[in-house]
């Protein structure tokens, strides 16, 4: 089913965010080397480098992509305090001649006093909005009021989520019944047991983003979350990295039985936990359509999880990040007894079949 | 050297303990000096000059050395250093230029002891020697340094850098004669103390100011400089030239550097503003700081290493008005926080990994990385060979790929391509709908095609392979059609939309109200699946009479009404294309069509008719009068809501679109408002656009349809006059010829229309891109070098 293709990234550091493009022709990664690089794919699927580029002053923690509506627009957040908007510039140069693309630096988001640990766009249908979070706990939602400019962008919000902050998610739902929602994990390490996933939703009568829930359960370091495309969807499905990988829906109550203006209520089901990284969970991210969660590990595996029409998530296959095949891959404690029965397809796949490409 | 030696083995003795402390001085501090017992430090600023002793649990006050009444200038101290073997001796430098120097061993309560007015400004470093008793060094803002033999009353010798201010002066640990200096221009010079004339090497550092050195403990010939531009360097200064070895990349720019005691490659630095942390960096790991104190709440002014052979203790002063012990064990580890992967889902199902190499590397034979750089052997030769080190990180990226045959995403693709949404007939809609899919091997969503079909259609109009196609699996209406498809399609492995039956709930509660005598139809179907729990009531017990039966009627009917449905349907599929394509008409018309179901019309009309009448057909006299007319759009509304929630909103769009009017007003116009702009959203990542187009022209949404209406202006020059079009038409108001002639081909264009925003040329886009292949110029002859993005 898959096959591996590795890649010489040549960073000088960690590696500490990959993410694709809209239309997933592109791709940006970020590393502890305080630079960027854009990959494009070629025709013959292909990845090479079209830029790299000094972002930061400290490492750069993320990378993420503008929709194409508004440009070939990235955003970078750094150990630096900063966060960062780029803009590629189109046009004949020397550097197109060498296949070299140019990356302009269009502004600067200096509001944290910490590290700026994740850095999102909010959805389309929202307008150019950006939220950045940050090792002091706040969250700061910015809009390009003029989305033609770039260089402008305003303060719109601050949320105090009094807990370090170490990954931010938007609601990618377009629907006009879900407002804006952003959820907020925490790597918090200090012993006290708080609840580390926080969610706050937009109010149209304050105009302000208020907290409408705190999933208590989860009360280890978080180190990424993501919601799910929604696609057309009325409930909302959360993944979160933390010492283990759960998954949540979140069906909004009914407007009508709570009180209105008022935050949404919602009810919060965990409808799956999996132990089976072994270790600490670095990164969930979904698919496109929401059916399929990958997770990645302190094990050097990513692993895929998939649920069957009872709504009974399962693991459908292990990657190793080297591309060699996973020994042992029914691991204790797991709940599932046909995981072994897809495992061979996928190692078979993987055995000899990773290709190893330099970049040219 | 042997000075040196013998004052580390007098030290060596003593056993440090303590723990990371604070205490709150009176006022910001400006430098921090340790005195060489490890047990005292000083703390100088503008308002402070004081000795603390270092006690297990606190910093105890132990001498206030600003006394007198009238404060004086000479008291507001840049910089404070303690002698390292002599108790006793201290030396600072005052804001007004003046050098100081304190003897604690004084009995009076005034402890000053000299006096060294020869700076004009600002003395911004002192430095004294690190064996010699009597030998103290001062830079100053005036570019001047002075080198004072504290036996005289004056300097020894002035040395001048013949550049910008002095930041830094500090003499050498190793080499008895030569001190570095660090100048606001960049450079850094070393001087031989015996020549004053001129500076044995000079080298340009930094770019901008260089705030501070430091030289390296034991290795002779390292130098650290930090500069404005945030970075910290270290400088091999033995060969002739002084050489870059390592480079530190820091977040703000340097104020002090100091390297660690017993750790030969690391280095502890502070900012001289907005960051207020002190970092302890490895130089060989560049960009990210081995450990991290966050104590302080303003910029940080002085570090120290509290001993000089033990690597835990670090001191520090700050702006805040404190003064702070660390322990080494209790600072941050940002490396350890640091996530050491990056996970992305790509569009085409590919996974994009990256991670760090050990976490990725099996124990059996990894190559080394080296093999997969581009430059192996520069990289080889930053490694340290006699010295293996843990620290130093690297990722391997690597993107899974998804085998271009068959898995992955690619069926959305196809399907969004070739399923036809408008422009035919209900029935063939719905029968190509579900060749597509069954094609792509999505059996449950060609069988909710298929089921469609006889919902809202003749079922004369079924081909034969679709009827056996469902009716193969003991179904004889479209009820039981839906109900099986939700389990059978649960088998695993049959790809994408194995999701789960979240509506099967829904469904049952609608159709357990039918419920009279089950007959359990498909069940041995469902046992291959886990569904295989599901009660036996499930299915639809409505259907009175047995299959058999019903399987029979088909044929019966499809005779009877063939001639009637199928041939003017056939006939005239143009005229449908332009009738069908509104949601309204495409209804009547549909119905005026087939005259069998005309009749019907009158009195179901408000009420979608076509829901019921397709049944009807198959077994009128069961349906007609038991169920209520809408009874299948709950069903239908339900179904589209079942796939929505499982994620394939392209059939939720595609059924919506294809049954238009039928069910439309069933389903709350917000749910369908988002399942549009998400089909849509994700059609556009497909690069979908002719797709995209399509279901916003069909989308019955106001909300939907107007994305099409956004920015549709488009502004044209006219091709002969070059003045802009002033919307009237094709023909250009000043010159009065028509302005989209096509410069290849001298015709009128109609349709795709390209031209140049430089000579306003332009014509077919076939024509231009044929003709560009081979010039560059202006297909017109104008000359200019027109260009097409």
């Amino acid at each position: 089913m898959f096959v591996a293709r590795s890649i010489a990234a040549d960073h000088k550091d960690l590696i500490h965010d990959v993410s694709f493009d809209f239309h997933g022709r592109r791709m940006a990664t970020c590393s502890s080397d305080q630079s960027v690089k854009v990959w494009d794919k070629s025709e013959n699927g292909d990845w090479h480098c079209t830029a790299s580029w000094k972002t930061h002053s400290g490492s750069v923690w993320r990378v993420t992509w503008a929709h194409p509506e508004f440009g070939q627009v990235l955003a970078s957040c750094s150990f630096d305090r900063t966060a960062a908007v780029w803009e590629e510039i189109v046009g004949e140069s020397n550097d197109k001649l060498r296949g070299q693309s140019h990356w302009v630096k269009r502004t600067t988001l200096v509001d944290s006093r910490t590290s700026v640990t994740d850095v999102k766009f909010a959805p389309k249908h929202m307008g150019l909005m950006l939220a950045t979070c940050s090792a002091d706990g706040i969250v700061r939602i910015y809009e390009a009021p003029d989305v033609m400019n770039l260089s402008q962008w305003s303060l719109q919000h601050e949320i105090s989520c009094k807990l370090s902050c170490s990954c931010i998610s938007w609601n990618p739902s377009s629907s006009r019944a879900h407002s804006p929602m952003i959820a907020v994990g925490s790597d918090d390490s200090s012993p006290n047991a708080m609840a580390k996933v926080q969610i706050f939703e937009y109010n149209e009568n304050t105009r302000k983003y208020v907290k409408a829930e705190t999933l208590m359960t989860v009360t280890d370091p978080v180190h990424d979350i993501a919601f799910a495309p929604n696609l057309g969807r009325s409930f909302h499905i959360l993944a979160v990295a933390t010492k283990d990988v759960r998954i949540f829906t979140l069906k909004p109550v009914r407007k009508e039985l709570t009180s209105s203006g008022g935050p949404t209520k919602f009810d919060i089901h965990i409808v799956a936990q999996f132990d089976n990284h072994n270790s600490q969970v670095w990164r969930v991210s979904w698919n496109i359509t929401g059916t399929v969660l990958a997770s990645s590990g302190d094990d050097g595996c990513v692993r895929l999880w998939k649920a069957n029409y009872m709504d009974n998530w399962k693991c459908t296959g292990i990657l190793k990040g080297n591309g060699s095949p996973v020994n042992g891959n029914s691991q204790p404690g797991n709940s599932n007894p046909s995981l072994g029965s897809n495992i061979p397809n996928l190692q078979n796949s993987l055995n000899g079949s990773s290709i190893s490409r330099k970049h040219s | 050297m042997e000075k040196m030696s013998r004052v580390t083995t007098a030290l060596g003795g003593s056993v440090l303990t303590g723990r990371t402390m604070h205490c709150h001085l009176d006022a910001p501090a400006n430098a921090i000096s340790v005195c060489r017992d490890a047990a005292q430090v000083v703390v100088a600023g503008r308002s402070i000059f004081k000795v603390y002793a270092i006690e297990e649990e606190q910093f105890v006050e132990k001498l206030n050395l600003r006394v007198g009444r009238k404060p004086s200038l000479n008291l507001s101290c840049a910089d404070v250093v303690w002698h390292q073997m002599d108790e006793n001796l201290l030396a600072t430098a005052a804001t007004n230029g003046v050098v100081v120097t304190w003897n604690l061993g004084r009995p009076s309560r005034n402890k000053q002891d000299q006096l060294f007015t020869e700076h004009k400004r600002t003395v911004n470093k002192v430095s004294f020697h690190p064996t010699e008793a009597h030998m103290l060094l001062s830079g100053s803002q005036d570019g001047f340094m002075k080198c004072f033999d504290l036996r005289r009353k004056d300097s020894v010798s002035t040395f001048s850098g013949q550049s910008e201010s002095v930041r830094d002066v500090q003499f050498s640990v190793r080499d008895y004669f030569t001190f570095a200096s660090t100048f606001e221009n960049g450079n850094v010079q070393l001087w031989d103390i015996r020549r004053p004339d001129r500076c044995e090497k000079m080298f340009t550092a930094h770019n901008g100011p260089v705030f501070c050195c430091d030289w390296h403990p034991e290795d002779r010939g390292w130098l650290a400089t930090g500069g404005r531009d945030k970075m910290v360097k270290v400088w091999d200064v033995t060969t002739p030239r002084a050489r870059e070895v390592h480079c530190v990349q820091t977040i703000a720019s340097v104020a002090r550097v100091k390297w660690r005691p017993e750790c030969r490659h690391h280095l502890a630095t502070c900012s001289m503003m907005v960051d207020h942390n002190i970092y302890v960096w490895d130089v060989r790991r560049p960009f990210v700081p081995a450990a991290m104190f966050e104590e302080h709440r303003d910029v940080t002014t002085g570090i120290a290493w509290r001993h000089p052979h033990d690597p835990s203790f670090l001191l520090s002063g700050s702006k805040d008005s404190t003064l702070c012990q660390h322990l080494f064990r209790d600072a941050s580890q940002p490396v350890e926080r640091a996530n050491p992967e990056g996970l992305c889902y790509g569009l085409f199902g590919d996974l994009a990994f990256a991670a760090k190499e050990s976490l990725v590397t099996t124990e059996l034979g990894r190559k080394p990385y080296a093999g997969d750089r581009r430059h192996p052997i520069f990289f080889k030769r930053k490694l340290d060979p006699a010295e293996p080190f843990a620290g130093l990180a690297s990722s391997a990226l690597s993107i899974f790929e998804t085998e271009t045959s068959g898995s992955g995403i690619s069926w959305f693709v196809d399907t969004a391509q070739r399923y036809a949404l408008a422009g035919r007939p209900l029935a063939e809609l719905c029968d190509h709908n579900a060749k597509v899919a069954r094609e792509l091997g999505r059996n449950q969503v060609a069988q909710t095609w298929t089921m469609l079909r006889i919902i809202y259609c003749s079922p004369g109009l079924v081909p034969s392979t679709n009827l056996n196609h469902s009716v193969g699996r003991g179904s004889s209406c479209g009820l039981q059609l839906m109900s099986s498809f939700n389990l059978k399609e649960m088998a695993p492995g049959l790809g994408n939309e194995t999701w789960l039956d979240r509506s099967k709930g829904d469904t049952r509660s609608d159709t357990v109200l039918l419920d009279s005598s089950a007959t359990l139809i498909t069940n041995e179907d469902n046992e291959e699946t886990e569904g295989s729990d599901v009660p036996a009531d499930y299915l639809l017990g409505d259907v009175e009479g047995d299959e058999e039966e019903l399987y029979l009627l088909d044929p019966e009917h499809t005779h009877t009404d063939e001639p009637e449905y199928v041939l003017p349907q056939e006939a005239f599929p143009l005229r449908h294309e332009i009738v069908d394509t509104p949601p309204g008409p495409e209804h009547l018309q549909d119905k005026a069509d087939s005259p069998h179901v005309s009749g019907n019309e009158a009195d179901t009309a408000s009420l979608a008719p076509v829901d019921s009448f397709s049944l009807i057909s198959v077994s009128h006299a069961l349906y007609d009068n038991r169920l209520p007319p809408d009874f299948f759009s709950t069903l239908v509304r339900d179904m589209l809501h079942f796939y929505a929630e499982q994620g394939d909103v392209q059939m939720a769009v595609s059924v919506l679109i294809v049954l238009g009017e039928r069910v439309r007003k069933d389903i709350d116009e917000q749910a369908q408002e988002h399942w549009y702009t998400s089909y849509i959203d994700l059609l556009q990542r497909f690069r979908l656009w002719n797709v995209s187009n399509q279901v916003v022209k069909l989308s019955t949404s106001r909300a939907i349809s107007c994305l099409n209406q956004a920015s549709t202006s488009l502004h044209v020059n006219c091709s002969h006059c070059k003045r802009p079009m002033s919307g009237r038409g094709w023909v250009c108001g000043r010159c009065h010829r028509c302005a989209s002639m096509c410069a290849v081909c001298h015709h009128v264009v109609k349709g795709l229309f390209v031209w140049c925003q430089g000579c306003s040329h332009g014509g077919h886009l076939q024509h231009i891109m044929k003709w560009l292949e081979g010039s560059s110029h202006c297909p017109a002859g104008c000359g200019h070098l027109c260009e097409y993005s």
